[in-house]
């Protein structure tokens, strides 16, 4: 019995193995072409691994010249992922408390509202959002990308946090009422530190969201310095029909480090976060 | 009872307090999620003229019309769909077959989990600037094609159903992971008492799956089947970055689409009433999968 266990178990690892491999192909051919010179790139017949003689950094030395200034992109990218990010877990939370302990008037019809919203592509709605931002004269900034990436997050991210607040025994907040704390007390005191590995999933995924958002970007950023990663990738397209992808290969890899290191530190939150919530089984 | 009277005298005291952790989403989401979807639902039905809504003409359903009897608008619709009927159960099913199997093994479950959750991390953008390479017409897919069978190089990205193959592929690689994910997450909450009792009836792993793990999982299945259409509707990068519409809009799908419309012709009423008419598409399909399952 325990062979022919460990034998379906052998069989199931190279099967997965196998598909693994299909996986990471792209990934490897990403790396390949970032590591080799651009004139290469273009040769025919294509290879998949580069002859070892032709291995040359040429493609990342120039992305982190200072003629191209790719920490400005990081910087801008960072900066909008983080308060994005930040602006909805407050807000989502929040919001998350009162619908879970509170009655009052139009909560259910609210919370339905909210969750409708979540069906809406997020682009459907630029049309007036442009129209918004252009009247709070955030055009063309920063500050422009965040109100409507956070409009995006904020439905899912109440809906999966309310889940999980709707799982802490109400016994904890109700005794600390019995002992004459506010809400506001009740909500920092206790609740709040309990939401924290929900808020620590949604806000991941959240990051993510922002950090390699595209349509939003490419139509309300136009300076040269407000660029995030994705439009400066997706920059390189199109002139002349000829893309030097040997330089968006390197910019894309680097622009993958920090999200593997945030996934592999956090590697335990993506599946903690989606069991709270939605997922009850 | 007096504790129940004197707790809710002591929150309806402080009510303000609630109010003022509820207000800022309340105000943030009616401003920009609310507010947007009513003025957009207004702008369907007018001309509309950038700037004020008064020099605009109220056109009826007219924007409607168009967007119905518009072949690209219809081409887009349909490439949407095609998508979606592609990628969803692509997902679903791939991603919930590696759950089971990874699920099985005693060891190296973490280093799947990781490797198959790659491509979900990997940005669009970065993914439709890689597969463009690989598709091009002198790319290694078609050196490969060729070395191999010796038929003439396929044009992947310039007729409307290679195209719409190329896409599905990558967003079912793309997203297998996650599924995955969530699968891993609802199997572990299945109670092992029920394969036990089952193992003692004698069934095997293939009963098992049929008759405990996919009415276990159900649920989740559904939730999946909902966040996946949504999905396959938000579908805009790829497209945008590998085909953009290309041959003649062939390609276009709902949001690349209604995004030129707005953006490139300026063209916002019937961008609005395009919106919309997909937007209510999506409802009706989530509600039947929603009844769908509920019955089963």
């Amino acid at each position: 019995m325990r062979k022919r266990k460990s034998i379906v178990e052998f069989i199931l690892f190279i099967i997965l193995l196998t598909g693994a491999m299909f996986m990471m192909i792209p990934m490897v051919y990403l790396i390949s072409y970032s590591l080799r010179p651009n004139s290469d790139i273009y040769q025919y017949p294509p290879t998949l691994f580069p002859g070892y003689y032709k291995l040359t950094f040429e493609n990342y030395e120039y992305i982190l010249s200072k003629s191209v200034n790719i920490f400005i992109y990081f910087k801008n990218s960072l900066i909008v992922g983080l308060v994005s990010m930040v602006l909805v877990a407050l807000m989502s939370s929040a919001l998350a408390f009162v619908l879970s302990r509170y009655k009052f008037k139009g909560k259910e019809i609210f919370f339905l509202i909210i969750i409708a919203t979540m069906i809406i592509p997020g682009l459907e709605l630029i049309i007036p959002q442009y129209q918004i931002a252009v009247r709070l004269k955030i055009i063309n900034r920063l500050s422009g990308l965040i109100p409507v990436y956070a409009a995006w997050m904020l439905p899912f991210s109440t809906f999966m946090i309310r889940g999980f607040v709707d799982n802490i025994p109400r016994e904890m907040d109700e005794a600390a009422y019995v002992d004459g704390a506010s809400p506001l007390k009740v909500y920092f005191g206790i609740i709040l530190p309990l939401m924290k590995p929900a808020i620590a999933a949604v806000s991941i995924f959240n990051f993510l969201t922002c950090w390699e958002e595209y349509g939003w970007a490419q139509t309300v950023i136009s300076s040269e310095k407000l660029r995030t990663i994705p439009i400066y990738i997706a920059g390189f397209f199109g002139r002349n029909n000829f893309t030097q992808y040997g330089y968006v290969f390197a910019i894309s890899f680097l622009s993958l480090v920090p999200i593997i290191t945030i996934f592999i530190t956090f590697q335990k939150y993506f599946i903690t976060g989606l069991m709270t919530g939605s997922v009850k089984g | 009872m007096l504790k129940k009277i004197a707790k809710k005298r002591k929150i309806k005291k402080e009510y303000w307090q609630v109010t003022l952790l509820f207000l800022p989403g309340v105000i943030f989401f009616s401003l920009f999620t609310l507010y947007p979807i009513v003025k957009l639902f207004i702008m369907s039905f007018y001309e509309y003229k950038i700037g004020a809504l008064k020099e605009s003409t109220f056109v009826g359903l007219h924007n409607y019309i168009q967007v119905i009897s518009d072949e690209i608008s219809q081409a887009a619709v349909v490439n949407t769909l095609i998508y979606a009927l592609i990628t969803v159960p692509g997902q679903i099913v791939l991603g919930l077959l590696i759950a089971v199997f990874i699920n099985k093994l005693s060891k190296a479950k973490v280093f799947f989990r990781v490797l198959y959750y790659f491509p979900v991390i990997t940005s669009w953008v970065i993914v439709s600037v890689l597969f463009r390479y690989i598709f091009q017409n002198e790319g290694y897919l078609n050196y490969l094609i060729f070395s191999m069978l010796e038929v003439e190089p396929v044009h992947w990205l310039e007729t409307r159903m290679s195209s719409l193959a190329v896409l599905s592929i990558i967003g079912i690689w793309k997203g297998i992971g996650w599924s995955m994910t969530v699968f891993i997450a609802a199997l572990t909450a299945v109670p092992l008492e029920l394969y036990e009792v089952a193992e003692v009836d004698g069934s095997n792993s293939i009963k098992n799956f049929f008759y405990i793990t996919l009415p276990s999982i159900r649920n989740t299945i559904l939730f999946t089947f909902v966040m996946l259409t949504i999905g396959a509707f938000n579908t805009f990068t790829p497209v945008k970055l590998m085909t953009d519409g290309k041959p003649l809009h062939q390609t276009e799908f709902v949001l690349t689409w209604m995004y030129k419309n707005a953006f490139e012709f300026r063209n916002m009423g019937y961008s609005a009433a395009l919106s919309f008419t997909v937007g209510l598409l999506i409802s009706i399909i989530a509600i039947i999968q929603f009844n769908y399952f509920k019955k089963a």
